[in-house]
């Protein structure tokens, strides 16, 4: 009953998430009838989602076929949800996937690619203007801080290679590189030529 | 057994909660209830159960495995709880029908799924559960939600649905049942029968109506014997699974 109460909560929030994509349940509404079931090995525990033009639908148990069953440990689940290299994911030796994957596919396209409109949401609540300056002050703090974050990134990484040298820097390392290519490719070269300087001993057939 | 019938000089009685009455005035106390909680019904369920009602419908839900396409009987359907889900799970190649014996709970309900944008695929249909006004085999699932204990005759109302439902169909019976812990039941006990009829009284000004709820749910039977119920009626499969420590039970049979 828990894990009941607590994917019946999940699933509430997730569709309030798609609600907010005005394109999201129109493409989750393609998957209609559609049955997935996925199997976490590592923990044991098994989901099965199913999808339609009001959202998803969550389960413990379902009592029917699935199109699909995917089984993976947890930490493949979540690399799934997140990456975009899916295919290479599903293709490592303790994921298996039975059954239609273009369906599990197509769900996580859609979820992956959610645009969510939080403002029509928020002015629901607070009305345009209100949600005018706060997305203003929101969008600003933002760029603010991915500005931020990305000097300070590029400060600690010139401190970390120049001032302190406790890491080599990004232009030593690839002169470094380029030595070693160049090492390596004359080396190449020297084994060639001892190679066709080195007489062809032919073995002889006693007959 | 629940519905005893008596030497045929005599009308037949049956309980109404702890009170015996005539068989023929069952239906119509019954429905004095729900036509006196109709109006307030879910609001009553929300806080009567804390909530937890919705799991136990959802858990339903998922043992009917219900498909786009299949058709579905939802006795007792009440304001509409499972009716909504089953419309968006058979989806507009299906068919849910919503059949409750009371007209109040039967306009409620059909105002709330409306109201909800639930339609296309759901009919409505005022029936009694021991005569169910459709062919047979024409089901895929039939669910009865906290209604069979109100049937007069369930024996009679198995058997209807049984007849309705195609081969490997299913019935699911969601209902109050015995919870299995006695220190348990005492708490029930005492929650039932002091503090249900006052939430009645405060909310819906009708304390007797919810006195009747403890009262139906004691005289209802157990796990158990609902279960050889079913049996004897003909269902193949028959499992029923304990909610909240026996206060409610599923249970379902397949149709051979």
């Amino acid at each position: 009953m828990l894990r009941t109460a607590l994917l019946a909560g999940s699933e509430q929030g997730i569709n309030r998430l798609l609600r907010l994509d005005p394109t999201a349940l129109s493409r989750l509404a393609r998957l209609s009838g559609t049955l997935i079931e996925v199997r976490c090995t590592q923990p044991d525990l098994t989901l099965f989602v199913m999808a339609d033009d009001q959202g998803l639908r969550l389960a413990a148990q379902w009592d029917g076929t699935p199109d699909c069953t995917l089984h993976a440990p947890a930490s493949s689940l979540a690399r799934l949800a997140v990456s975009p290299h899916k295919t290479a994911i599903l293709h490592e030796p303790h994921v298996r996937l039975e059954g239609d994957s273009a369906a599990l596919m197509s769900l996580a396209e859609v979820l992956q690619s959610l645009e969510l409109d939080w403002e029509h949401e928020l002015s629901r609540w607070l009305g345009p203007v209100g949600t005018q300056l706060l997305g203003d002050a929101v969008r600003k703090q933002g760029r603010w801080l991915r500005q931020s974050g990305h000097s300070l990134q590029q400060n600690l990484a010139e401190y970390l290679a120049e001032e302190a040298r406790a890491l080599v820097g990004t232009q030593e390392a690839e002169a470094r590189f380029s030595e070693l290519d160049e090492l390596k490719l004359r080396l190449d070269r020297l084994d060639a030529r001892i190679a066709r300087l080195t007489p062809v001993s032919e073995p002889h057939d006693p007959a | 057994m629940s519905d005893p019938r008596n030497t045929p000089t005599e009308e037949p009685v049956t309980h109404f909660g702890y009170k015996s009455v005539p068989e023929s005035q069952k239906a119509e106390k019954v429905a004095e209830v729900f036509h006196s909680v109709a109006a307030k019904y879910d609001l009553m369920n929300d806080l009567m159960s804390g909530g937890i009602h919705r799991l136990w419908k959802r858990f339903t839900i998922e043992l009917s495995g219900a498909r786009p396409g299949n058709r579905i009987l939802d006795i007792a359907g009440g304001t509409g709880d499972l009716t909504r889900q089953f419309s968006r799970l058979v989806g507009p190649t299906g068919e849910v029908v919503l059949a409750d014996i009371n007209a109040s709970m039967l306009k409620v309900g059909r105002d709330r799924l409306l109201d909800n944008g639930a339609a296309g695929n759901i009919r409505f249909v005022q029936a009694d559960a021991e005569k169910l006004p459709f062919p047979d085999n024409h089901f895929n699932v039939v669910t009865i939600a906290f209604g069979l204990r109100n049937v007069t005759h369930k024996e009679d109302a198995i058997a209807s649905m049984l007849r309705v439902l195609k081969p490997g169909g299913r019935l699911l019976v969601l209902e109050f049942s015995k919870p299995t812990n006695p220190l348990f039941a005492k708490a029930y006990d005492a929650y039932s029968f002091s503090l249900l009829p006052l939430m009645g009284k405060l909310i819906t000004n009708d304390s007797e109506s919810y006195r009747y709820l403890a009262e139906s749910i004691r005289m209802h039977p157990d796990q158990d014997t609902l279960k050889a119920m079913m049996v004897t009626a003909g269902f193949d499969r028959v499992t029923y699974h304990n909610m909240t420590g026996g206060v409610v039970a599923l249970h379902r049979g397949i149709k051979p």
